[in-house]
C-alpha cells in the first residue's frame, strides 16, 4: 500500500524527467552536438547525484510551507500536481512542476485548516520572479566573457566547437546535478514527513530516509529522461536553435548556476558568514529560468522583436499553475477523505507558529522492506547499466570498423 | 577525449591541406597559361599534370572532410555551409583543370598581339580566386575579418570582367585578319579563363553570408 501511495510522486518524477530535464540538454541534443544516448545517461546520473547529495535544502522550504502529515495527503497532493501538469500541457499552456506543487501544498493547507506560512510563500514567489532575472544577468555576463575570449584568442572554429561540445557535456552534467538538487523537492518533498525509513548502508555511503526517497524520485526522473525526453529535447533544441552553440552552452550554464544557488545550503551559509542575508532554498522553475537566460542574451544582442507572448505565458503560468493545482488538490482531498475514507492529514499547527517536521503516529513507518527494495533496485540498475555499456561499446566499434572498410573499398575502386 | 581531440586536429589539418591545394592549383593555372602563351609546351604539360594531382587530392580531401564532419558530429550547426564552401572551392580547382585541359586539347591559336591581354585576364581571374583562399581560412580563425578580405575578390572579379569585355571587343572589332570561327574559339577560351573569377565570386557570396551568421 505504501508503494502505491508513492506512485503519484514517482509519476511526477517521471514527468519532471520527461519535460524539465530536457531543457538541460535540449540545445545540445537538438543541435546534434551531443547524442541523445550520451545526454540521457549523463542527465540521469547527475540528476540522481544532485537529488541525493543536495536535495534536502529545498525540501525543507516546502516542508515549512506545509508539512503534509499523512501519506494519503502526500499521494493526493502529488496526484493533483501531476493532473494539473498533464492538463496544462494538453492545452499547450506553459507549466512549471514547482508552481503546481506549491499550489497543491497551499490547497492541502486550506483543506486541513493549516496555516500557510506567508513569509515562506513570499520567499518562494519572489524567487520565481528573481530566477529568470538572475538567469538573464548571468547569461549576459557569461556571453560577454566568452565572446571576448573567442576574439582575443583567435581559436580555430573547429577546435572551439570541440571545446563547446565538451563544455556542453560538463555544463549539462552540472545543470542536471543542480536540477536534481533543486527540483527533487517537487517530486518527493511532500512525502518526507510521511516516511521514516531505516538507514541504507551501501558500503561506501549510508543513505538516510529522505535520501532514499530522493533516490527513488531520482530513478523515476531518470526513467522519464530515458523513455520520453528525446522528443522534448528535439523540440526544445529546435525552438532555441537560433542560438549559436556557445550561446546554448551559456544558457544551460546560467540556468544551472541559478538552480545551484537556490539549492546550495553551503553557499547560503557562506553568505551568512559574510554578513549577507541567506539565500532562500527554493525550488525554481528550470524552464522559466532558461527563458530568462535566452531573453537576456537576446536583449544584449539588441533584438528588437522580443516575443512578449512568451513573457505573458510565463506570467500566466505563475498565476494559473498554483491556482489550478490548489483548487484541484482541495477537491481531490475532499473525495479521498469523504468517499474513500483515506487519512489525508490534519491540522497540526497553531496559526503563526510553523511546525517544520511533525511527528505523527499514523505516518511514522519503519519500512525495512522498502530499503531492501531500493538496495536490490540499485544492484539491478548497476548490472543492467554495465551490460548496456559493453553492448553499446561493441556496437560503436563495429560501426567504426565497417565505415573504415567501406572508405578503403571506395578509394580502392576509384583507383 | 583523446580520440576526439585527435579527430579535431586531423580535420583542421585536412581543411588546411585542402586550402593549400586550391592555392597551389591557382598558382599552377597562372603559370600554365603563361607557358602556353610562351609556347613552352613542356612546361605547360608539367603544369597540367600538377593540376591533375592537385585536383585529385582536393577531391579526396573534400570527401574526407565531409565524412569526418558527419561521423564525428563536428560543426553540426555550420556543417552544411562548410561543406558547401568546400564544394565551391573545389569547383574552382575543377575549373582550373578543365580550362587547362581545354587548351591542351583544342590548342587555340592566340595572336601574339593578344598575349599581354590574355595574361592580364588570367592574372586578374587567378587573383580573384587567390584572394578567396585567405578569406576562407579566416572564416575558421577570425570570422570578423572575412568580409574585408572578400573585398579584394569582388575587385579582381570586376577587373576580370572589364579585361574580358575589352578583349572580346578587340577580337571582334579590331582583329579583321581573324575569321569568325577563330574569333569564336578565342571567345570560348576567354570565357573559360574568366569563369575562374566567376566561381570565386560565387564562393565569396556564400562565404560572406556564412561570416555574418557566425559573427552575430
Amino acid at each position: 500500500m505504501t508503494l502505491f501511495f508513492l506512485t503519484s510522486g514517482l509519476f511526477l518524477g517521471w514527468s519532471l524527467g520527461a519535460n524539465d530535464a530536457s531543457h538541460v540538454f535540449g540545445a545540445a541534443v537538438g543541435s546534434k552536438m551531443v547524442t541523445f544516448r550520451k545526454a540521457a545517461i549523463i542527465a540521469s546520473v547527475f540528476f540522481i547525484l544532485g537529488a541525493v547529495i543536495q536535495g534536502s535544502g529545498t525540501s525543507q522550504t516546502l516542508g515549512k510551507l506545509g508539512a503534509v502529515n499523512a501519506i494519503g495527503g502526500s499521494f493526493t497532493l502529488s496526484l493533483a500536481a501531476a493532473i494539473t501538469i498533464y492538463m496544462m500541457t494538453k492545452f499547450a499552456l506553459p507549466i512549471s512542476t514547482t508552481q503546481a506543487i506549491v499550489g497543491a501544498i497551499i490547497g492541502w493547507n486550506l483543506f486541513t485548516g493549516n496555516h500557510t506560512d506567508s513569509s515562506t510563500l513570499t520567499k518562494i514567489v519572489a524567487s520565481w520572479v528573481a530566477g529568470p532575472i538572475i538567469g538573464g544577468l548571468f547569461a549576459v555576463l557569461l556571453f560577454i566573457l566568452v565572446r571576448k575570449f573567442k576574439r582575443s584568442v583567435k581559436i580555430h572554429l573547429i577546435r572551439f566547437e570541440s571545446y563547446i561540445k565538451t563544455g556542453l557535456l560538463v555544463v549539462g552534467a552540472f545543470g542536471s546535478y543542480s536540477l536534481g538538487a533543486n527540483n527533487i523537492a517537487n517530486v518527493m518533498g511532500v512525502f518526507l514527513p510521511a516516511f521514516n525509513l531505516q538507514n541504507l548502508d551501501l558500503g561506501i555511503i549510508t543513505l538516510n530516509s529522505s535520501q532514499q526517497l530522493f533516490l527513488l524520485g531520482g530513478l523515476a526522473t531518470a526513467t522519464g529522461i530515458i523513455t520520453y525526453s528525446r522528443k522534448v529535447m528535439h523540440t526544445v533544441g529546435n525552438n532555441i536553435l537560433e542560438l549559436s552553440s556557445e550561446a546554448a552552452m551559456i544558457v544551460v550554464l546560467a540556468q544551472a548556476l541559478v538552480l545551484f544557488i537556490f539549492s546550495s545550503t553551503a553557499l547560503s551559509d557562506f553568505f551568512v558568514r559574510m554578513g549577507l542575508p541567506p539565500i532562500p532554498m527554493v525550488p525554481v522553475s528550470s524552464s522559466q529560468v532558461i527563458v530568462g537566460c535566452i531573453l537576456g542574451i537576446g536583449l544584449y544582442k539588441g533584438a528588437r522583436n522580443i516575443n512578449f507572448k512568451i513573457l505573458g505565458e510565463i506570467g500566466l503560468a505563475w498565476v494559473a499553475s498554483p491556482v489550478i493545482s490548489g483548487v484541484l488538490t482541495f477537491f481531490l482531498l475532499f473525495f479521498m477523505k469523504n468517499i474513500f475514507n483515506i487519512n489525508v492529514g490534519h491540522r497540526i499547527d497553531v496559526p503563526g507558529v510553523t511546525v517544520v517536521a511533525p511527528v505523527d503516529q499514523v505516518i511514522s513507518n519503519t519500512e525495512t522492506d522498502m530499503s531492501g527494495i531500493i538496495k536490490y533496485l540499485l544492484m539491478g540498475i548497476m548490472i543492467a547499466g554495465a551490460v548496456a555499456m559493453i553492448y553499446f561499446y561493441l556496437l560503436e566499434r563495429k560501426k567504426t570498423m565497417e565505415h573504415r572498410k567501406s572508405e578503403e573499398r571506395f578509394w580502392k575502386n576509384l583507383k | 577525449m583523446a580520440v576526439f581531440t585527435r579527430t579535431t586536429k586531423n580535420l583542421i589539418i585536412k581543411i588546411d591541406e585542402f586550402f593549400d591545394n586550391i592555392d597551389l592549383g591557382i598558382l599552377v593555372f597562372r603559370e600554365g597559361i603563361k607557358s602556353y602563351l610562351n609556347k613552352d609546351m613542356e612546361s605547360f604539360q608539367r603544369h597540367l599534370q600538377k593540376v591533375d594531382t592537385l585536383e585529385s587530392n582536393a577531391d579526396k580531401l573534400q570527401r574526407e572532410i565531409e565524412n569526418d564532419m558527419i561521423t564525428h558530429s563536428i560543426l553540426p550547426q555550420h556543417r552544411a555551409e562548410v561543406a558547401q564552401l568546400i564544394d565551391e572551392l573545389d569547383e574552382i580547382i575543377d575549373g582550373v583543370k578543365s580550362t587547362l585541359h581545354e587548351i591542351d586539347i583544342e590548342i587555340p591559336e592566340i595572336p601574339e598581339e593578344l598575349n599581354n591581354d590574355i595574361i592580364r585576364l588570367a592574372e586578374a581571374s587567378a587573383s580573384a580566386a587567390e584572394e578567396l583562399v585567405p578569406a576562407a581560412r579566416a572564416y575558421f580563425k577570425a570570422p570578423f575579418t572575412v568580409r574585408e578580405k572578400l573585398l579584394k575578390v569582388y575587385y579582381f572579379e570586376s577587373e576580370t570582367d572589364k579585361i574580358s569585355f575589352n578583349l572580346k571587343k578587340k577580337i571582334f572589332h579590331e582583329s579583321r585578319e581573324l575569321d569568325l570561327a577563330h574569333k569564336a574559339h578565342l571567345r570560348y577560351i576567354i570565357h573559360h579563363i574568366e569563369n575562374i573569377s566567376d566561381l570565386a565570386q560565387k564562393a565569396a557570396d556564400l562565404l560572406s553570408g556564412m561570416a555574418i551568421k557566425i559573427v552575430m
